[in-house]
C-alpha cells in the first residue's frame, strides 16, 4: 500500500469577476509516494504545490481525478487520525498559548488529559519552543509560529506528514534542526512529503522528488536517476604549477578554463573530451602536485532550471471538451 | 460529539480573552449600573425606566456580541488560515460548524448571565431604597423574577441571530455578513408590519409577497415580551414554549444550511 | 451527510412555517407589546437625536404612524386606543415641518370617530395649525381645518370662516369662495357637502382619501334616495291607511319596479313603515344631518 497516491488530480479555478475564465492550478497530477519515503515536492512559486497539498487535506475539492492517503480516500477521518499537516505560513489563534493550542489539537484526537500533557511537553521541547510555552501566540515571531506548526503536525505521531515549505521563516540553525527532525521522522518509519522551492534541502533529504511547473508535473523519480549523475567534465586542482606548465596545458586546448587560487595553485576545468589522467601526468611531469580531481555533475538546481524553463507558461485551459468546474 | 465540545470550549476560551468582548460587556454593565442615575433624573417612573433600560441593554449588547464575535471568529479562522491545520485533524466540517456554534452559544450564555446579574443587583439595591407604600402600588415587584422570562426569550433570539451570523459568515465577507445579519434582524422586528401589509397596500402581488415573507423570515417580534414583563402583564407559559421551539427550529434550519454550504466550500 | 442535507432543511423549513402559523393563529404578538411604546415623545429631543437624518427619520415615523393607525383599526380589541397616533404624527411633522401629507392625512386619521379612529378633532386641528404655521401660503391647511369643523364638528360658521381664509390664500382654487358662501347660508346641506367631497375626490393625491370621498358622495346619494323612498311610503300609507310591510307591497301597488338598492348594491330595509340603510352596507352608518335642514 502506498502512502500517497493521486490519479490525474486536477484543479481549475475560475478567475475574473465579469468574464470569468478557468485557471489551471493543477492538471492531471499522477503520483505515488511509498511508505517510509522522504518525498520532495519541488517547483517555483505558484507551480501548484500548495494546491496539491490542499487537495490532499481536502481543504479544496478536485475538479477531477482522485487522491488516496494510506489506501483510503482523502478527507476520511480515519486517514486524518494518522496524518499531520503543516500549512504554508501557519497561523493560529491569537489568544491561546502554544501549550493551549497543542492541548486543544491533541484533544481533537481524543487523547486523555494526562496523555495530552505528556505529548505536548515533549513536543514543545523537540521543536525548541519549550521556554515560550506559556506565551500567547500573537507574540510569536514567524519562525516560532513555524515551529508551533511543525509541532502540531506531528502531535499524533503520524504515519504520513505533509509539510508545506517547512523551512520558510527559519534561520540557518532552525533549518538544520528541521532537517534533523525530518530524518528522525523517517527513521521512525514516518513518510514525509514536503514541498519546497529550496533545492538544497531536497538534495540532502529526499529519496525521491517530483518537480512541478505551471500546474503540471514535469519530472519525478529518484534524484540519482533524474540527474543521471552524468559526468559533464572534470575539475582538477593542482599546486606548484609553473608558468611553463600552465602555458603548456592551456595552449594545447585541453583545459577549458584555469582559475588561479594563489601562487602556483590552480583549478582547471576539463571538458569531457579530455582524459584527465593525461593532463595530470603532463603537469606532474613539470613538478606540480595533485590536490584533488573531481567529476563535474549536473546539480539539482541546473536540472530544475532546465525543466522549469521548458514547462509551458500558459495557465489558461485548452479549449477541448475538458470541463472546468468549482 | 466530543470533537464538537472541544471546539466549542476553544471558541469560548478564545472569545473570553478577546478585548472586544470585554469592552462590550463592561459597557453593558456600566449602562445597567448607570440606569440608576438616569432613573434619578426623571420624576416617578424610575423603576420602569431602569427596567426598560436594563432589558434593552441586555438585548442590544447581546446582539452586538452575537453579531461581531459570531462573524469575527469564523471569518478569522478562515481568513488567517488557522482552519487549515484544524481541518487536517480528525474533524469533519459539520463538526467544525456545530462546535463553533456551540462555543458562541456558550459565550453568549455566560455574557447574558453576567449582564442579568448586574441588572438584578441594581434592582435589588433599588428595592431596599423603595419605600413600602410605593412598592405596594407598583404593577410588578422591583426585582421581579418574572423578568427572567423576557431575558430567556432575548437569549433565544440572540441564539437565532448567532446562527444567522454564522450562516452568512460561511460564504460571505465579514462586512457583508454583518450588514446582512443586521438587516435580517431589523426586518425580523418589523415582522408585525408585514402581517398588516395587505391593509396598507393595494397591489395583491405585494400583499402575497408580504404574507410569504411573514411566514419565512425570522419573526423576532415574537421574542420581545419586554413591555409585558415590565408592566407585569401575563406571559403564558405556552407562549414561551412555542416561541422557544420556534427559535430552536429556526436555528436548526440555519445550521443545516451553514453546514451544507460549508461542506462544499473551497479554502483558496 | 447526503440525506440529512436534503431532509433536514425540509423538516426545519416546515417547522418554521408551521410554528409561525401557530403564532398567527394565537393572534400574533401578545397584548400590550412594545409597538405601543414610544420612548422619545418629545419632538425637541428627537430633533437633537436625529442628527443629519431628520428627513429620513420623519419618513420612518410617518410609516410607523400609518402602520400604527392601520393595525389599531384592524385589531379586534374592544378597548383599543389610538394613544400613540398624535405623538407619532407630531414627531413626524417636527422632524420634517413641510411633510404636507402627514398633516393632511394625519388630521383625517385623528378626526375619524371610534372605533375607526380616535375621534380627536381637537388634535386634528392642532396638527393642521402647526402645518399652517410652517407654511402659511398653503391653502390646503385652512381648507382642511374648515373641513374638520364642517364635517366632524358641524360648526358651520367656523367652517365657513376657514374656507374663506383658504380662499384668500394666493393660488387657492375658485370653488372655495362659493363653498364658504353655501356653508354659511345652509351649512350641512347635501348640496354644500356634495361640493366639498366632489372637490376632494377630484384633487386627492392618495387613493385612500379619494375612496373615502367617493364613499361620502355615495352616502349623499343614498340619503337622497332614502328621502324619495320615504315619500313613496308616505303616499302608500295615505292611500291604503297602513304602512307597507315589504317592498313587494309597494311593487304590487305599482309604485316600484323592484327592490330598491343603495348606491353600492345592497337592498334598503323597510320595517314597520320605516325605510333605512342596511347596517351590513359599506355605506353604513350615514352621517348625521343638522336637524334644521331635515
Amino acid at each position: 500500500m502506498d502512502a500517497i497516491r493521486t490519479e490525474a488530480l486536477t484543479k481549475h479555478y475560475r478567475v475574473g469577476f465579469w468574464r470569468s475564465r478557468p485557471y489551471v492550478a493543477l492538471e492531471g497530477l499522477t503520483l505515488d509516494v511509498r511508505r517510509g519515503e522522504v518525498f520532495g515536492f519541488l517547483g517555483p512559486n505558484g507551480a501548484g504545490k500548495t494546491t496539491t497539498l490542499k487537495l490532499l487535506m481536502q481543504l479544496i475539492y478536485p475538479t477531477s481525478g482522485r487522491a488516496e492517503i494510506l489506501g483510503r480516500p482523502v478527507g476520511d477521518v480515519e486517514v486524518k487520525r494518522r496524518i499531520g499537516y503543516l500549512p504554508e505560513n501557519p497561523y493560529f489563534y491569537d489568544y491561546l498559548t502554544a501549550e493551549e493550542l497543542l492541548e486543544y489539537f491533541a484533544s481533537l484526537f481524543g487523547f486523555q488529559a494526562a496523555e495530552r500533557r505528556r505529548r505536548v511537553a515533549t513536543l514543545l521541547d523537540e521543536v525548541g519552543i519549550g521556554a515560550e510555552r506559556r506565551l500567547q501566540l500573537r507574540k510569536f515571531s514567524k519562525g516560532m509560529l513555524q515551529r508551533v506548526g511543525i509541532a502540531q503536525a506531528i502531535l499524533n505521531e503520524p504515519d504520513v506528514v505533509f509539510f508545506d515549505e517547512p523551512m520558510s521563516g527559519l534561520d540557518p540553525l532552525g533549518r538544520r534542526e528541521i532537517r534533523q527532525l525530518i530524518l528522525r521522522l523517517r527513521d521512525r518509519g514516518c513518510t514525509v512529503f514536503f514541498s519546497s522551492h529550496v533545492l538544497s534541502d531536497a538534495e540532502t533529504l529526499c529519496s525521491r522528488v517530483a518537480i512541478l511547473a505551471g500546474g503540471r508535473l514535469v519530472a519525478s523519480g529518484h534524484l540519482s536517476s533524474l540527474l543521471a549523475f552524468q559526468v559533464q567534465g572534470w575539475e582538477l586542482v593542482m599546486t606548484g604549477v609553473s608558468a611553463e606548465a600552465l602555458e603548456q596545458v592551456t595552449r594545447a586546448g585541453q583545459v577549458a578554463r584555469a582559475t588561479p587560487f594563489g601562487v602556483g595553485h590552480y583549478a582547471f576545468e576539463l571538458p569531457l573530451t579530455t582524459p584527465p589522467d593525461r593532463v595530470l601526468s603532463e603537469l606532474t611531469a613539470r613538478g606540480a602536485r595533485l590536490v584533488s580531481l573531481m567529476p563535474v555533475r549536473e546539480t539539482l538546481e541546473d536540472y530544475f532550471v532546465r525543466q522549469v524553463a521548458e514547462a509551458p507558461r500558459d495557465r489558461g485551459l485548452q479549449v477541448s471538451g475538458t470541463h472546468a468546474g468549482r | 460529539m466530543q470533537v464538537v465540545s472541544h471546539i466549542a470550549l476553544n471558541v469560548f476560551k478564545e472569545s473570553v480573552r478577546d478585548r472586544v468582548l470585554y469592552s462590550l460587556v463592561a459597557f453593558a454593565v456600566l449602562l445597567i449600573g448607570g440606569s440608576y442615575l438616569i432613573g434619578q433624573l426623571t420624576a416617578g417612573q424610575d423603576i420602569k425606566i431602569i427596567k426598560d433600560l436594563g432589558l434593552a441593554a441586555i438585548a442590544t449588547f447581546g446582539l452586538l456580541i452575537a453579531v461581531f464575535i459570531g462573524i469575527g471568529l469564523v471569518w478569522k479562522e478562515v481568513e488567517r488560515r488557522s482552519i487549515y491545520s484544524l481541518l487536517s485533524k480528525p474533524v469533519r466540517r459539520h463538526e467544525f460548524i456545530l462546535g463553533k456554534y456551540a462555543g458562541l452559544a456558550l459565550t453568549l450564555l455566560v455574557n447574558v448571565g453576567m449582564m442579568t446579574a448586574a441588572f438584578y443587583l441594581v434592582l435589588v439595591y433599588l428595592n431596599t431604597q423603595t419605600p413600602e407604600n410605593i412598592r405596594a402600588v407598583l404593577p410588578a415587584p422591583v426585582a421581579d423574577p418574572g423578568m427572567l422570562r423576557a431575558i430567556a426569550l432575548i437569549l433565544v433570539e440572540l441564539l437565532v441571530v448567532t446562527a444567522i451570523a454564522l450562516f452568512f459568515s460561511t460564504f460571505s465577507s465579514p462586512f457583508l455578513s454583518v450588514a446582512l445579519t443586521m438587516g435580517l434582524w431589523l426586518i425580523g422586528h418589523f415582522n408585525a408590519d408585514l402581517r398588516n401589509f395587505e391593509a396598507v397596500v393595494e397591489s395583491p402581488v405585494a400583499a402575497y409577497l408580504a404574507r410569504g415573507l411573514y411566514y419565512v423570515l425570522p419573526n423576532f417580534a415574537a421574542f420581545n415580551v419586554k413591555t409585558q414583563v415590565v408592566y407585569g402583564l401575563p406571559v403564558p407559559g405556552s407562549y414561551l414554549l412555542t416561541t422557544a421551539v420556534y427559535g430552536a427550529v429556526y436555528i436548526g434550519l440555519l445550521l443545516t444550511a451553514a453546514v451544507v454550504i460549508f461542506a462544499r466550500r473551497d479554502f483558496k | 451527510m447526503r440525506w440529512p442535507a436534503l431532509v433536514l432543511p425540509i423538516v426545519f423549513g416546515a417547522g418554521v412555517v408551521g410554528l409561525q402559523a401557530i403564532y398567527e393563529r394565537r393572534g400574533g404578538p401578545l397584548p400590550g407589546t412594545a409597538e405601543n411604546l414610544l420612548y422619545v415623545q418629545s419632538p425637541r429631543a428627537i430633533e437633537r437625536l436625529a442628527l443629519a437624518y431628520d428627513a429620513l427619520l420623519a419618513d420612518v415615523y410617518w410609516i410607523r404612524a400609518v402602520q400604527y393607525f392601520g393595525s389599531t383599526r384592524l385589531s379586534k380589541d374592544p378597548n383599543k386606543q389610538y394613544d400613540l397616533l398624535y405623538p407619532l404624527l407630531n414627531l413626524t411633522t417636527s422632524l420634517d415641518p413641510r411633510f404636507r401629507l402627514a398633516y393632511l392625512l394625519g388630521s383625517i386619521f385623528l378626526s375619524e370617530p371610534p372605533p375607526g379612529g380616535p375621534g380627536r378633532t381637537d388634535l386634528a386641528i392642532a396638527l393642521l395649525e402647526k402645518g399652517r404655521r410652517a407654511e402659511p401660503d398653503v391653502w390646503e391647511y385652512p381648507q382642511s381645518i374648515g373641513f374638520v369643523h364642517y364635517w366632524w364638528r358641524q360648526e358651520y360658521k367656523e367652517a365657513a370662516a376657514w374656507f374663506l381664509r383658504a380662499a384668500d390664500t394666493p393660488g387657492a382654487p375658485e370653488w372655495l369662495r362659493p363653498l364658504a358662501a353655501t356653508t354659511l347660508a345652509q351649512g350641512g346641506s347635501r348640496a354644500s357637502s356634495r361640493v366639498l367631497w366632489q372637490q376632494i375626490a377630484n384633487t386627492a393625491e392618495v387613493d385612500w382619501y379619494r375612496n373615502e370621498a367617493l364613499k361620502r358622495l355615495r352616502q349623499l346619494d343614498a340619503m337622497d334616495q332614502l328621502d324619495q323612498l320615504r315619500a313613496v311610503v308616505d303616499v302608500y300609507r295615505e292611500r291604503f291607511g297602513a304602512a307597507p310591510d315589504s317592498w313587494d307591497d309597494l311593487r304590487r301597488a305599482g309604485y316600484l319596479r323592484g327592490t330598491p338598492l343603495d348606491p353600492v348594491g345592497v337592498p334598503y330595509r323597510l320595517a314597520g313603515g320605516t325605510v333605512s340603510l342596511d347596517p351590513q352596507s359599506p355605506l353604513y352608518p350615514l352621517p348625521t344631518e343638522p336637524l334644521r335642514l331635515r
